[in-house]
């Protein structure tokens, strides 16, 4: 199982002056986990934004799936299996938990443009993906809640099974434990875990927290001021010396 | 060709006049997110207070410096009695404030001044004209001209190379960085709308003199100064004094061959120049690049 | 709807009742049909109003030019084509929809102020059309035509029954409204209202989406125009202009956005307070524009939206409702997110 399911090659993203993302590539091995890591700054975010179509990048090109996406509508990516989560999470504050993921799941099945309402079977269906998502991240008590009065990590946790609602191949989570609270990390990580090992999904993060890093993923790619400092394992990541000199502070490492 | 070049003149000055409207707007606009409907009441506010003030027999040139200044000290108590509460909130808030604001105004000009227009003559040592070896030209615009000239360079220079101007694009730019360095953000949107509206107030009183003054004649210049956002690229300094010398150009223009499209033509400028450049003439420069 | 639905249906009912009762009401309160009338027409184009602001979040302040299109494309082909009652109303609606085609593109390429902006100055292109071309439309006089018979018949509805007919309307577009909002369309516009970027990601191609609700909001308010020049048997350029969209975004708010009664609410006290303060003062302008200052800082969340908020502290809900959404209803009435 080495096949490629997504690529990037020689992405450039400035803003103005700021060189945010300078010549990277990656590649992404179907049904692998794999981790970016870098210091604030080193446009972890841009190069997110820029491979799932929220940018444009200056130059580069983004295959997914063996397609040429790189100037692909975002909607598009969405159809093909892209599925993604933000810094900041990006949700509907002022509808419940389930109106959050139905809002996915009735664009999955092609019902999002549909001014009647949908029948009786559809509903069952959807209504059985909804419980299953809840069920997956663990929400089901707060589905009628909007999202707005939950816990930060439950805002989380509603955001994942959002990105998920519309059957995605490859997830992209950016930051997913930023600014939790260390139980909340925990049940993060188990759901980011199971993403791979349950559902068998592709998942590619951005993260702070090495010990998390280097426990769930396979790969790591660390970048630095917009470029790729370096790329492996994470033996290997946390073996290499340009990698502590330059980011990790080597108690973190050497305590994992 | 002779009687297109004074034309073209013409048009560059009301051009100017746009341009000048639209960056007042553009800095309120791009810093707070809000579209201020009442700026053509401002300039006629300007306008009025200064024939007001030559009415009562002050020099003209005095009210010239002084009505800009009463209207900047009206329009900054608006903004921080009235449009301070509505920043955090849906520009829909700030649209319908500042539009209220402007029927409220209108009224009261009217009330006070009267419906129809009043006359506002430059005073005499701008009447008269000048030759300009081809043709002679009216003294007043020229001055006009001139005015808005200097304007438009003292406001590159302000916003580009002075401390304050700098922080307000900076603010412009990320005005929760410019919190986070100590700016007292506050302030610095008062400043800022206070120098849009003193911009607005000398173009009112220019504009008194030379296109009437009226209860509406500020809200006049108000759609050319949206398309003239628009057109220039929306927060681009530059922009605002292209696409409004584009504009005042076009419509002068327009106006000595074509009367009946003088209105249009700004909108036909307006949607072929976004179907070629989606952003505007200067858009993707950044704001106020 | 934030009530139940069995209380949204009560309130439903109890005001048609009124509102069928209103030419019995009417002048016993002075006040002239025609003005319930345009109760009636002005809270359509309200409602027009409040699908974008309320449910797909983006901000109309050009709509009137779709108001304008809908009375002038009824007064012209009145005038030039001699069409019928229906036919006019429904050549204004094609009006109205044409112009949306036509400046949609445009105005879809950006969102926020922008998109408000560009929507101001693209509305007004018609205005000018309207006022230039003196020689079709009458230009600022504007252009006086008669309220033709109904197709087939050799009736022309006099103001009293029009008023019958435009209730008709009125309940129509209700109706369709609330099915629209609540229908798996309406809820993808709240998702983009609420976060288009996320609706993005989750498989949404928002600007089909957006455009597809001017393109309804255009014909809502096309059919308010239309019925409207017939109502008054006159188009202007003043229909057209931005101040009218204004004043229905007013209406909008002033009532509650979001809020399927709200651009009713708003209708009646514009329409009621400008005809009462119009015949009673010469400087009117100022209260009007004291009712914006005072909505905008005072009820934002618009009258309705403001005792709704109310009823729910005391009953101590979140005001969502806790059952299936596709069918049932769920939180559709929001303040406008900053
Ligand atoms: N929209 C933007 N406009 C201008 N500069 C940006 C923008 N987004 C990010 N940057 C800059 O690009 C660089 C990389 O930022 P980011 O991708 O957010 O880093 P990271 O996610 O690794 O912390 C930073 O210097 C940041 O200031
Ligand atoms: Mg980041």
């Amino acid at each position: 199982m080495s096949d490629v399911i997504f690529q990037a090659e020689n992405i450039v993203k400035h803003f103005g002056g700021v060189h945010a993302v300078e010549d990277v590539s990656l590649s992404v091995i179907a049904g692998s986990i794999q981790a970016i890591i870098g210091p604030n700054g080193a446009g972890k975010s841009t190069l997110f934004n820029a491979l799932s179509g929220f940018y444009k990048c200056d130059s580069g090109k983004v295959t997914f799936k063996g397609v040429d996406i790189t100037t692909a509508p975002i909607h598009r990516r969405i159809a093909m299996g892209m599925g993604r989560t933000f810094q900041t999470s990006s949700i509907f504050p002022n509808l419940s938990v389930y109106d959050n993921l139905l809002i996915g799941l009735q664009s999955a099945a092609n019902l999002a443009f549909r001014f009647r309402p949908v029948d009786a079977t559809q509903h069952k269906t959807i209504e059985e993906k909804a419980e299953r998502l809840l069920d997956f991240v663990n929400l089901k008590a707060s589905a009628h809640r909007p999202v707005a009065e939950l816990a930060h990590g439950s805002q989380r946790l509603c955001e994942i099974a959002m990105s998920l609602s519309t059957d995605p191949v490859l997830v992209m989570l950016d930051e997913p434990m930023a600014g939790l609270a260390h139980a909340e990390t925990t049940r993060v990580v188990e759901v980011i875990r199971k993403l791979h090992s349950e559902l068998g999904l592709t998942v590619l993060f951005v993260e702070h927290n090495m010990r998390v890093v280097l426990s769930l993923a396979q790969r790591i790619m660390v970048l630095d001021r917009g470029r790729v400092l370096a790329e492996g394992t994470p033996a290997e990541i946390s073996a290499n010396e340009a990698v502590r000199d330059a980011y990790i502070g080597k108690e973190v490492i050497e305590s994992v | 060709m002779a009687h297109v070049a004074p034309e073209i003149f013409n048009g560059l000055i009301l051009g100017a006049f746009f341009a000048v409207v639209a960056i007042g707007l553009s800095l309120i606009m791009n810093l707070t997110g809000t579209i201020n409907l009442a700026h053509g009441s401002f300039m006629t506010l300007a306008g009025y207070l200064a024939f007001a003030m030559v009415s009562a027999g002050t020099n003209w040139w005095f009210a010239l410096a002084a009505a800009p200044i009463l209207t900047v000290i009206v329009g900054v108590a608006v903004e921080r009695t009235l449009i301070r509460p509505l920043y955090r909130r849906d520009p829909v808030y700030s649209l319908l404030l500042t539009f209220g604001l402007s029927l409220i105004a209108e009224e009261v000009y009217r009330l006070i001044w009267g419906t129809n227009g009043v006359p506002f003559s430059p005073p005499p040592s701008l009447q008269g004209s000048v030759s300009l070896g081809f043709t002679d030209f009216p003294a007043f615009r020229l001055f006009i001209a001139g005015a808005l000239l200097v304007i438009i360079v003292a406001l590159v220079v302000f916003l580009q190379r002075t401390r304050l101007g700098l922080r307000l694009r900076a603010a412009v730019q990320d005005s929760e960085m410019i919190a986070a360095l100590g700016t007292n953000t506050q302030l610095l949107y008062m400043l800022n709308f206070g120098l849009g509206i003193l911009i607005a107030g000398v173009a009112g009183v220019l504009a008194a003199g030379l296109l009437g003054l009226n209860p509406q004649s500020g809200n006049a210049l108000l759609m050319p100064a949206f398309v003239t956002v628009i057109v220039g690229g929306m927060g681009s300094l530059l922009g605002a004094v292209a696409g409004g010398l584009l504009i005042g150009v076009a419509i002068s223009v327009t106006t000595l061959f074509l009367p009946a499209f003088s209105e249009i033509v700004m909108y036909i400028l307006m949607a072929v120049i976004l179907l070629i450049r989606p952003r505007g003439l200067f858009g993707e420069e950044g704001i106020f690049g | 709807m934030r009530m139940s639905n069995r209380a949204g249906l009560i309130a439903a009912l109890v005001l048609l009742v009124l509102l069928i009762l209103t030419p019995q009401i009417a002048p016993l309160l002075h006040l002239a049909i025609s003005v319930c009338t345009e109760v009636l027409l002005f809270a359509i184009a309200a409602m027009a109003v409040n699908l974008l602001i309320g449910y797909t979040g983006v901000l109309p302040f050009g709509n009137a030019a779709f108001f304008g299109l809908g009375a002038y494309g009824a007064g012209l082909t009145i005038q030039f084509w001699h069409v019928k009652f229906f036919s006019s109303i429904g050549l204004g609606v094609l009006a109205a929809l044409i112009g949306a085609f036509l400046i949609g593109p445009f105005l879809l390429r950006r969102r926020g102020i922008y998109f408000s902006l560009l929507f101001i100055a693209f509305g007004q292109v018609f205005y000018f059309l309207a006022y230039r071309f003196t020689d079709i439309t009458g230009g600022e006089d504007g252009m006086n035509f008669a309220r033709p018979v109904i197709e087939g018949t050799s009736f022309s509805p006099p103001d009293g029954s029009f008023y019958y007919m435009m209730l008709g309307f009125f309940v129509l577009i209700g109706i369709l409204f609330w099915l629209l909002v609540r229908s798996p369309f309406g809820r993808s516009l709240i998702a983009i209202k609420e976060n288009e970027t996320r609706a993005r990601y989750l498989g949404l191609d928002t600007d089909r989406f957006i455009f597809v609700a001017l393109l309804i909001s255009a014909a809502i308010e096309g059919l308010a125009g239309a019925c409207y020049g017939l109502s008054i048997m006159f188009a202007d350029p003043l229909q057209l202009d931005w101040h009218q969209s204004g004043n229905f975004v007013l209406m909008t708010i002033l009532g509650g956005s979001g809020t399927i009664f709200g651009p009713f609410i708003g209708s009646l006290i514009f329409v009621i307070g400008s005809d009462i303060l119009s015949s009673a003062i010469p400087w009117w302008q100022i209260p009007l524009g004291a009712l914006f200052v005072v909505c905008v800082l005072g009820f934002p969340k618009g009258i309705l939206g403001t005792i709704l908020d109310a009823l729910e502290k005391r009953r101590g809900g979140f005001g969502y409702e806790a059952r299936d959404t596709l069918h049932g209803t769920v939180a559709s009435e929001r303040e406008i997110q900053p």
